[in-house]
């Protein structure tokens, strides 16, 4: 056996093996209901074909030294048909201990129905399912396998009309909902939750040729500068513009629950840009950043809510009137989490890396602990929390209405976005960069590196807090399990996922790990699962970030400047082989 | 007319090494003074003492008239302290630019409103660091000045070297303190850094305290040489004094004799 037929062949094995993990589990099963081409292809299918196909591609990837053409395509598709035929080989197995020996494999194997059962045979007999199982694998190898012979361009073009078509599919319920609030006549496009066959080839061709279009012209950024009369300056301008007009219209032509879920990642996307001044550019690892959103839900609550002993004298005697403004409830707030941080952050100065995340990780316990115990239970209201928060004073509008809030959270996003920008690039953010790459010599050219953690540490949590406070007049509570260490992990999974010191790639984590897995809600369980396998996906294909922050990027990528043929990517192939 | 430095029974212990033992030392105005001593001498725990990485256990410390026990580095910086490092040390994350603005960074004090607001002062100081920076890069020519927008980490050996001095010349430092800027380089590059040494004097006046093992740098640049050795100075004096030292030359031949029997 040659070296690339082995591995082709342990690729469609691990392939295979994926496709019986994935029906293991259920997902195959539940994703049977949900189509993509309405009464044509299903997920399940989709998500098996995909599987095959991906495999398929990395197997015929070019391996060093550019090896001639032929055996690429041919790696493809053999991995493609080892994967198939391993599916299809246990599939008749696990028929053969059903049907031949009666035994009850379902009784350790739950999900083996009789549904798995038709899905893997494609409603044939095991023999014929297998064989077309095998075939399956077999085209989709050779597809994704000979896109290694296309130029750069053609496989960009395929692969982004392929996602097109696979993402329009998914989200066709909400895109759906849009257009149909939009009374954009939508029939021919969607069907029910997924496309119609000319939905398909017209998402598939439309993605296609505008990427194609774009290449012709050296990019979509330079396609636009074609357009007479535009300049680099106008035209981020003009960006910019549509940019705030999309954000302004998109509550009005999503329903509720998507704004509700906009909001949420607003409010990530504030968390996650106090988070990006802490660790991404002051380089502290903070794992207890749930603290500073506890302390501005809190603060907020204790000064608004009709529940608090401020307000209403104790928690069990709501008084009816006398709150104080939620705009003047946030300044306070702010001030009190910049002390609460200065008084987190000053005990760890001495610390770095692991252990200063370990501690943080402590202080962010404590103060979830503080606020759920009977102790402060008659300031704090102990695990139910303090409830009634005041709605956010606003003109007179409702801002429990998540359209309208959605404003008020996306308006201090903005103010987020701007501070961080603002800092990044100042006298106080390169003092934060020098210390973030080595503490040291920071101090050495004349960094104060005490003042400046705290500076980030202060920084970060007013920011944070301002998350807190916002999250507590939306829901109308504050309590203690909001507060959770999980919390601090999904924020900092949000900076890391975007590109740590990335402020668009804290924008783009939040709704990635936020949003996204709010929209999968149909799909249950598999839910987190999915975003597991996203979160590690990403980390791997790209470790730097979803949108680097430049110097990351380019630090990430050191050893190859060489454009083309990365030797970085065939060298981490090789060892994931 | 009284030392920039001077520095009188140093003393530090690592455990049971005495790291340095009651070194005498001073540096004057204008003065370029080499540091010498086969490795393990206790040059790099001098210079770390001086300025403020490691704090010692005895001995006193006067820098331009201040006493500079316990300081830490950032406050000697802004006295008019900056150095560099054996192994360079570069933000390697940042911009040859940026490297070199952050050694303006205590001659400079804008703070979180000034980075908010932006006002006109703000810009101005900015644009004054940025000023200062291209102004310590050009002293190198279009070395560093060419590359002003790549990463440090993307330089070349030698000038990561340089671009390490330069930042140090942007605290607008009275003494730089240089550990071992030769090493590494090659004789075209030796000969640029000899002169460039030189000029960091006439041209622009800094008083300079180099740790050097390449001996005909030490000898072309230093107006004073010391000699340590386990930690103690064994003499100074010229070049020509402190070499023909017998202390001196037992010190590094005794070494090489050891290593020629390895």
């Amino acid at each position: 056996m040659t070296p690339e037929l082995r591995r082709s062949v342990r690729q469609g094995l691990i392939g295979g093996a994926v496709v019986l993990y994935l029906a293991s589990v259920g997902m195959l099963v539940a994703f049977d209901a949900r189509a993509i081409i309405t009464n044509v292809v299903n997920f399940a299918t989709v998500l098996i074909v995909i599987t095959f196909a991906a495999f398929g591609y990395l197997a015929g990837r070019p391996g060093k030294g550019g090896e001639p053409a032929q055996p690429f395509l041919l790696a493809g598709a053999v991995t493609g048909a080892v994967a198939g035929a391993t599916v299809g080989v246990v599939a008749v197995l696990v028929d053969f201990l059903i049907t031949g020996l009666e035994w009850d494999v379902r009784s350790m194997w739950t999900s083996v129905s009789p549904t798995l059962m038709e899905l893997l045979s494609f409603g044939q007999s095991p023999i014929v399912g297998a064989l077309l199982m095998t075939l399956l694998g077999f085209t989709a190898g050779l597809a994704a396998g000979s896109l290694h012979l296309a130029t750069t361009i053609t496989r960009k073009v395929i692969l982004l009309g392929l996602m097109a078509f696979v993402f329009g599919a998914l989200g066709a319920p909400l895109f759906k909902v849009m257009l149909d609030g939009m009374h954009i006549p939508n029939r021919w496009l969607f069907d029910r939750d997924g496309l119609t066959i000319t939905g398909a080839i017209v998402l598939f061709a439309a993605f296609g040729l505008a990427r194609l279009g774009s290449f012709r012209v050296g990019g979509p950024r330079q396609a636009l500068l074609k357009v007479p009369g535009t300049s680099e300056k106008n035209l981020r301008w003009v960006i910019s513009v549509l940019a705030l007009l999309g954000i302004a219209v998109l509550p009005w032509i999503v329903n509720d629950f998507v704004s509700d879920v906009l909001g949420f990642v607003g409010l990530y996307i504030l968390l996650g840009l106090g988070l990006n001044i802490v660790v991404g550019f002051a380089g502290l690892l903070d794992l207890g950043y749930v603290a500073f959103y506890a302390v501005g839900a809190y603060s907020v609550a204790i000064l608004t809510a009709r529940s608090s002993y401020l307000v209403g004298g104790s928690v069990t005697a709501p008084a009816v009137a006398g709150y104080t403004n939620f705009w003047v409830a946030v300044p306070i707030t702010i001030l009190i989490a910049v002390v609460i941080g200065v008084a987190i952050g000053a005990p760890v100065l001495r610390l770095r890396g692991d252990y200063l995340a370990i501690v943080t990780l402590g202080f962010g316990e404590i103060i979830r602990t503080l606020v759920l115990s009977d102790w402060l239970k008659a300031k704090f209201g102990g695990p139910q929390g303090l409830t009634e928060v005041a709605a956010v004073p606003f003109f007179g509008l409702n801002t429990r209405d998540p359209q309208i809030l959605y404003y008020l959270i996306y308006a201090f996003a903005g103010l987020a976005l701007f501070i961080s920008y603002r800092l990044k690039t100042s006298r106080v953010g390169r003092a934060w960069a020098a210390m973030r790459e080595d503490e040291d010599i920071a101090e050495g050219m004349g960094v104060s590196v005490i003042k400046y953690k705290l500076l980030a540490f202060a920084t970060g949590a007013a920011v944070g807090s301002l998350g807190g406070a916002f999250f507590a007049a939306k829901l109308s509570v504050a309590n203690p399990g909001s507060f959770t260490l999980l919390v601090s992990i999904n924020v900092l999974a949000v900076v890391v996922l975007g590109g740590i010191g990335s402020i668009p790639g804290v924008v783009v984590g939040s709704l990635v790990l936020v949003g996204l897995p709010e929209l999968l809600r149909e799909f249950g369980e598999f839910r987190l699962h999915i975003y597991g396998a996203i979160l590690i996906a990403i980390m791997i294909l790209k470790p730097e970030g979803l949108i680097p922050d430049k110097r990351r990027a380019l630090e990430l990528h050191q050893p190859d400047h060489q454009p083309e043929k990365s030797v970085l990517s065939a060298e981490a192939t090789e060892g994931i082989q | 007319m009284s030392h920039l430095l001077d520095v009188k029974g140093l003393s530090i212990r690592f455990g049971g090494v005495q790291a340095v033992n009651k070194v005498d030392f001073h540096a004057d105005p204008g003065e370029i003074v080499g540091v010498i001593g086969p490795n393990g001498a206790g040059k790099t725990t001098l210079f770390n003492i001086i300025t403020g990485f490691y704090s010692p256990d005895e001995g006193t410390m006067i820098f331009d008239g201040h006493n500079i026990s316990g300081l830490k580095p950032n406050a000697l910086t802004r006295l008019g302290m900056a150095r560099t490092f054996q192994s360079v040390r570069l933000f390697n994350a940042m911009t040859v630019l940026e490297n070199a603005m952050v050694g303006q960074h205590t001659r400079t004090k804008a703070g979180v409103w000034g980075a908010l607001t932006r006002s006109s002062k703000t810009k101005s100081e900015e644009d004054r660091i940025r000023e200062r920076a291209r102004e310590v890069l050009a002293f190198f020519g279009d070395r560093l000045s060419g590359r002003e927008d790549a990463l440090a980490s993307d330089l070349a050996y030698a000038d990561r070297r340089r671009l390490e001095i330069a930042r140090a010349m942007a605290t607008d430092a009275k003494l730089l303190l240089l550990d071992e800027p030769a090493a590494g380089m090659n004789p075209a590059e030796k000969d640029g850094l000899i002169s460039q040494i030189g000029r960091l004097r006439s041209e622009l006046g800094y008083s300079i305290i180099l740790i050097e093992h390449d001996m005909p740098v030490i000898k072309s640049v230093s107006d004073r040489v010391v000699a340590l050795d386990h930690g103690e100075k064994i003499t100074e004096g010229t070049y020509d004094e402190v070499s023909t030292n017998k202390q001196v030359i037992e010190a590094y031949l005794g070494k090489a004799a050891e290593e020629s029997h390895l």
